[in-house]
């Protein structure tokens, strides 16, 4: 699978050189923008949340100071964007550069802690670790591996915002379906 | 004061172990779905390419992490109003919600409960939220903790 068709450059490779990788810690690695209200409202009216926190300046400056982002957004402030000039190719997450042998994903679990409220202003750096993945295993969709991460957000001033753990199903769909 | 923006709030005293959260249907047009990845600037082709989407083994193209999160969010937020803090939310996500489906999100006070925290006591509440979808699949299960404002400070 390419870049062209997964917007991901997902690596193939085996279970061993999957094992070899775990316990691999990125470098950290930083938001291309700073927590912004455009971003916010966006994706508050996709979800049609109409929390005062998101959308009225005045009351989220008294209660939080500032426009608060919806917790939901937390990975959107990491995301890289997708071209350059120059032609440079952003870095994708950690979980989607595991070598294994299945060629889509699709994510099963995720639990997240929140430390401090994100705010507009606030600028983001994540760490991600690999922390396991598991040995062959089949499911309804066909058969692969759950890759499990680990990922530190911390502000701009040090301050430790969230952890989240993520596992997602790496696998090759079986034939027949779809 | 915002047109259609809701302000109540709800106080950490007021809040009864096993009430229900109020029941919240949303119909997923494609048109929602596209907005994901216009959204949170993920453009895993599961959220725009239906072709993709079948060649995974699913009908079509389906909501990402994050649009399950914000409706998670948004149940226990709005049960809780503006002031409510997200302090950790655990999500397993059981089968998709593809475009043209219907979320239907319910929820319930499982359990309420004080923590020390650096300066002050933290008063929290945890929920039980589940996601279905038209046919009455579970797509998505939650636990969400929950801080809210005591009277008591």
């Amino acid at each position: 699978m390419d870049i062209e068709a997964t917007g991901y450059d997902i690596p193939v490779g085996t279970y061993e050189d999957a094992k070899a990788m775990v316990g691999t810690t990125t470098p950290v690695r930083v938001g291309e923008v700073d927590v912004n209200v455009p971003m916010i409202r966006h994706y508050a009216a996709m979800v049609r949340d109409g929390n005062a926190s998101y959308w009225d300046d005045d009351f989220a400056e008294e209660h939080w100071g500032g426009v608060l982002a919806p917790p939901g957004m937390l990975m959107t402030w990491l995301i890289p964007i997708e071209w350059r000039p120059g032609g440079e190719a952003p870095v994708p997450l950690l979980t989607a550069r595991v070598p294994l042998p299945g060629d889509t994903l699709i994510n099963v679990s995720h639990d997240a802690e929140f430390f401090a409220p994100i705010r507009v202003g606030d600028h983001l750096g994540v760490v991600e670790e690999l922390v396991d993945v598991s040995e062959e295993k089949r499911t309804s969709l066909g058969v692969g591996h759950f890759v499990t991460t680990v990922s530190t957000y911390r502000r701009q001033d040090g301050q430790l915002v969230a952890r989240t753990t993520n596992v997602l199903y790496r696998f090759t769909a079986e034939e027949g379906q779809g | 004061m915002i047109p259609g923006v809701s302000y109540d709030q709800r106080w950490w005293e007021h809040v009864e172990q096993g009430a229900a959260l109020p029941r919240v249907e949303d119909e997923i047009s494609y048109r929602r779905v596209i907005m994901n990845p216009a959204t949170t600037w993920d453009y895993f082709p599961g959220h725009h390419d239906p072709d993709y989407a079948r060649s995974q083994g699913q009908p079509t193209i389906y909501i990402h992490t994050m649009h399950f999160l914000g409706f998670v969010d948004r149940l226990a937020t709005e049960w809780g109003g503006p002031r409510t803090f997200i302090a950790r939310r655990r999500v397993s996500l059981r089968h998709p919600i593809f475009a043209g489906d219907t979320m239907v999100g319910e929820g319930r006070v499982v359990r309420k409960y004080t923590e020390d925290g650096e300066r002050r006591a933290r008063h929290l509440v945890e929920l039980e939220v589940t996601v279905t979808n038209q046919h009455g699949e579970l797509c998505c299960l939650a636990t969400v903790t929950v801080e809210l404002p005591a009277r008591g400070g």
